[in-house]
């Protein structure tokens, strides 16, 4: 099992290979060594260029230094030849369907209720927008009395406990509040009755007035129609959209933000992970490069977050093998909003602003999320965006990179 | 009782000649008050009791009443020196600080001979301490409240982001902030409100409250809205809604303590879908173990659990399941459970919950009926004489109080309110704040032991401290 007992060729770094060495948790991943990116490029350049025999080679090389269960390097060199293995032998799209299966077989209410709520105690990687949202749609919202949400996401309603407290807490007339939520993850979608039932309890503890939808059979969310969504004209609305475009095809995207503009809502927040995968589509060693950036960040940022054995952590991790798989070797067009193909912050407010204009988040919402992310190890910040008055944005960094994107817009 | 209360405050305000008002034609009457602390000493319940009402909250109508301008109450270090500029907020000090000048000094001495009491009211029209009747009887004092209820919050919290007014407000705010902690019914504590919020929304232990919700939300929308906690005032109502949430704390704690399992269920349920990669087993078993050897129950499972080290073996054991390469590695491996371990414990927890749900059943019946409860002694001076129109009653309490925000006893609204619903005194922990917003700032004054006294409850705290993962 140990992977250095077959090396036999010129190996290099052959000590980082053991399998049961626990990670020096400051060398494992920022540390010197970053031989996995080294090999993982050449990869794939050779297979964009061919080289049948380097292909073989590289790959052969990978597949004994990689390991899901060791180090940065050795768990990113695991899913990443996963991918150029799909990639080299056009298997991306069967590949992907049964790790899909696999995970969704195995998930629960419970699984994914704890997978989530851990996630979100140890890392501001989905609460920094969480509350960024929610600021903003308290403060759009505010006076309303009958309000309407439309959250399309995949973040298991975790969002929404926090507005309803505020709703209850903030007005002396509490507003009436109906959620909509639009699943596109088939993982989530088998959840979601449960989470309702949750979700419509604590309402009724925090004393709010609540109804609750779930819209789940769409191919996708180009879909979506004001009577499908169940949209009155007496309520104020607001459309949540976290990790949400990401997953609408590249060429559809715009399309989609004319039709949320078409609902007429008072606000739009919008959450995405600060990543360009879509601008390098055609092009594999760009798009590879920047895959390999974004989720070094990200495994890092999840090494550093939970505790060196953590199974919801592996559990993230494989998400990502999904997520990298379906970008690296997958071909377009095949919907079914799973397309996971990232966009910087200023991509999408280029689109946005075709329909939308952008609301700074207020000071106060800005103060609650620096607070928000006081209680976290430390390591993250919160970054304006550059120019125009802050408008278009906050950025979460960690260790100074921007990693995840939140903005408000307004029609 | 009621009667008596309020034919004592008849008979006390119609002596008031000097002011002719009578208090219920202009601000909100208070028909029934506690004795509130003595402005000056902020912060200490001194005398809790409901039987002798006291006239205290109302103005000696013999004393001079002054009303200063905004400028004036704002205004900080009025007393100049005149050699340095130095500016102080008392003639004491000035003159304390005249004499390293060499300058001659005076300090005023007390005169023996009756000093004429000064009362000052609020300058902000719309306040009820506005009117001479509801002056405040210390210059301090005064001062404190324009600038907390009317003034700007300039002093802002960095760890929560709560705003003050009053910059000794703040300081006491920051000391506490991040320290309290919140306790769900499943046994779990938490340090971060918004965490224990979202844990509860989809906690397991939801679904048993919300069936006692359920019986008693009618009545409890009803008084939802007219209820109006707003004290930021008033020193005294922290402690008041303390004493409330004290009585009704122990039912709580004991759903919880009788629950050993309870935060195993959560986990139990989880177990269930054992299909699951093997570190789900695992990081059970650990946990369940932490649980019972270290006795450590109610500390944050994860965190606790999972910054602990865990026991290697129990890695060793399962990782080379999965020590195939990934190229065969087509998804996860099924593992067998480990049944005897967690049946015991849900065994455990299924016995225990219907004695905690008939504990506050119990309470719920004593409550509807209304003269009869589990502590007599406190609950029964409260008790309304017409039961048949429990909520009537309720709403006028709450119509005379009204959105007084100097209202005396905000928690005796939770008490009235709360016979007719326990379960919300249940979760008076986390309740929204706005109709407990006493508990937000309940960290600005010590809940001492003189309150739990009083009441005749030993009250065990339930937050300890030493037991939390801080950081979370």
């Amino acid at each position: 099992m140990q992977s250095n007992s077959s090396n036999n060729n010129n190996q290099p770094q052959t000590s980082h290979t053991s399998t049961s060495r626990s990670s020096d948790s400051g060398e494992a991943c920022g540390g010197g060594n970053k031989w996995a990116s080294k090999l993982l490029s050449e990869c794939a350049r050779a297979i964009s260029e061919k080289d049948s025999s380097k292909i073989h080679h590289l790959l052969w090389m990978l597949n004994e230094l990689a390991s899901p269960y060791g180090d940065c390097d050795q768990k990113l060199a695991s899913y990443f030849l996963q991918a150029l293995f799909c990639k080299a032998t056009d298997s991306g799209q069967r590949c992907f369907k049964t790790l899909a299966t696999v995970a969704e077989k195995s998930h629960s209410f419970d699984s994914a209720r704890k997978l989530i709520l851990k996630f979100q105690e140890v890392s501001p990687w989905t609460t920094f927008g969480h509350v960024a949202s929610n600021g903003a749609i308290l403060e759009a919202l505010d006076g309303e009395s009958k309000l309407h949400i439309i959250d399309i996401s995949n973040t298991l309603c975790t969002q929404w406990p926090t507005l309803l407290e505020a709703l209850a807490t903030r007005n002396d007339e509490t507003p009436r509040l109906k959620l909509t939520v639009v699943v596109t993850a088939s993982i989530v979608k088998s959840v979601m009755k449960e989470i309702g039932q949750r979700m419509e309890k604590f309402a009724r503890l925090m004393g709010v007035p609540f109804e609750f939808n779930v819209i789940s059979g769409l191919n996708h969310i180009g879909e979506l129609t004001k009577e499908g969504l169940g949209v009155r004209e007496d309520e104020a609305v607001a459309i949540n959209c976290v990790g949400a475009l990401r997953r609408v095809e590249v060429d559809e995207r715009n399309s989609v933000i004319q039709l949320l503009r078409s609902l007429s809502p008072r606000v739009v927040t919008v959450v995405e992970e600060e990543a360009d995968f879509s601008s390098s589509r055609y092009d594999f060693v760009r798009c590879f490069e920047e895959c390999l950036r974004f989720y070094t960040l990200y495994f890092e940022m999840l090494e550093e977050s939970f505790a060196p054995t953590s199974n919801e952590r592996l559990m993230l991790e494989r998400e990502c093998s999904r997520n990298i798989i379906r970008v690296l070797a997958c071909d377009e067009e095949n919907g079914g909003g799973e397309c996971e193909r990232r966009e910087q912050g200023i991509q999408w407010s280029g689109r946005l602003r075709e329909a939308f204009s952008p609301v700074g988040f207020s000071d106060d919402v800005v103060d609650d999320v620096k607070a928000l992310l006081k209680r976290y190890k430390a390591g993250w910040a919160l970054v304006l965006a550059q120019g125009d008055n802050h408008e278009s944005g906050i950025y979460l960094t960690w260790k100074e990179e921007p990693v995840v994107w939140a903005s408000a817009w307004k029609p | 009782m009621l009667e008596k209360i309020m034919a004592t405050e008849e008979a006390i305000t119609s002596s008031n000649n000097g002011f002719v008002q009578n208090p219920v034609g202009g601000s909100n009457p208070p028909a029934l008050k506690k004795k509130r602390n003595l402005p000056g000493t902020p912060g200490k319940l001194t005398n809790f009791i409901f039987k002798n009402i006291d006239s205290s909250i109302y103005a000696d109508p013999e004393a001079e009443v002054i009303a200063l301008s905004p400028k004036t109450l704002m205004a900080t270090n009025r007393f100049l020196c005149e050699i340095c500029g130095k500016g102080f907020q008392r003639d004491q000090n000035l003159q304390l600080h005249r004499r390293g000048h060499n300058l001659p000094w005076k300090l005023k001495q007390r005169t023996n001979k009756e000093v004429k009491k000064r009362v000052y009211v609020c300058p902000e029209k719309t306040c009820v301490h506005h009117h001479p009747s509801r002056a405040l009887g210390d210059l301090t004092g005064i001062k404190k409240h324009f600038c907390r209820k009317h003034g700007e919050k300039k002093w802002k919290c960095e760890k929560c982001s709560k705003r003050y007014a009053v910059q000794s407000d703040w300081k006491a705010h920051s000391k506490t902030c991040g320290t309290r902690e919140y306790k769900c019914d499943c046994g779990t504590l938490f340090s971060r409100r918004d965490s224990f919020i979202t844990h509860r929304a989809f906690c397991d232990a939801l679904a048993e409250e919300t069936a006692r919700v359920n019986a008693v939300s009618s009545i409890h929308d009803l008084t939802a809205g007219s209820i109006n906690y707003d004290l930021t005032g008033n020193p005294l109502g922290p402690n008041m809604a303390q004493h409330f949430s004290s009585i009704f704390k122990p039912i709580s704690s004991n759903d919880n303590q009788t629950r050993q399992g309870g935060v195993s269920l959560w986990m139990n349920q989880g177990l269930a879908q054992v299909s699951e990669a093997m570190g789900n087993n695992i990081q059970e078993v650990h946990q369940l173990r932490s649980v019972t050897s270290s006795g450590a129950m109610f500390g944050d499972l994860f965190a606790v659990s999972c910054s602990q080290t865990p026991p290697s073996d129990h890695y060793q054991l399962n990782w080379p399941v999965f020590g195939n390469k990934i190229l065969s590695d087509a998804g996860a491996s099924q593992l067998a459970s480990v049944p005897s371990l967690y049946s015991s414990q849900e065994q455990q927890s299924h016995r225990t919950a219907p004695a905690s749900m008939s504990a506050t059943a119990l309470l719920q019946k004593a409550a509807q009926i209304g003269a009869t409860s589990t502590d007599p002694s406190f609950l029964g001076s409260f008790a309304l004489k017409s039961n048949a129109n429990k909520v009537q009653d309720a709403s006028k309490f709450y119509g005379l109080y009204g959105s007084s925000p100097v209202s005396t006893n905000p928690a005796s609204d939770v008490e009235s309110s709360g016979n007719d619903q326990i379960s919300t005194l249940n979760q008076l922990q986390m309740y929204p704040s706005k109709r407990q917003k006493i508990f937000q700032s309940d960290q600005d004054s010590p809940s001492g032991g003189q309150t739990r006294d009083f009441l005749g409850v030993g009250v065990q705290a339930i937050c300890h401290p030493s037991s939390i993962n801080g950081w979370i």
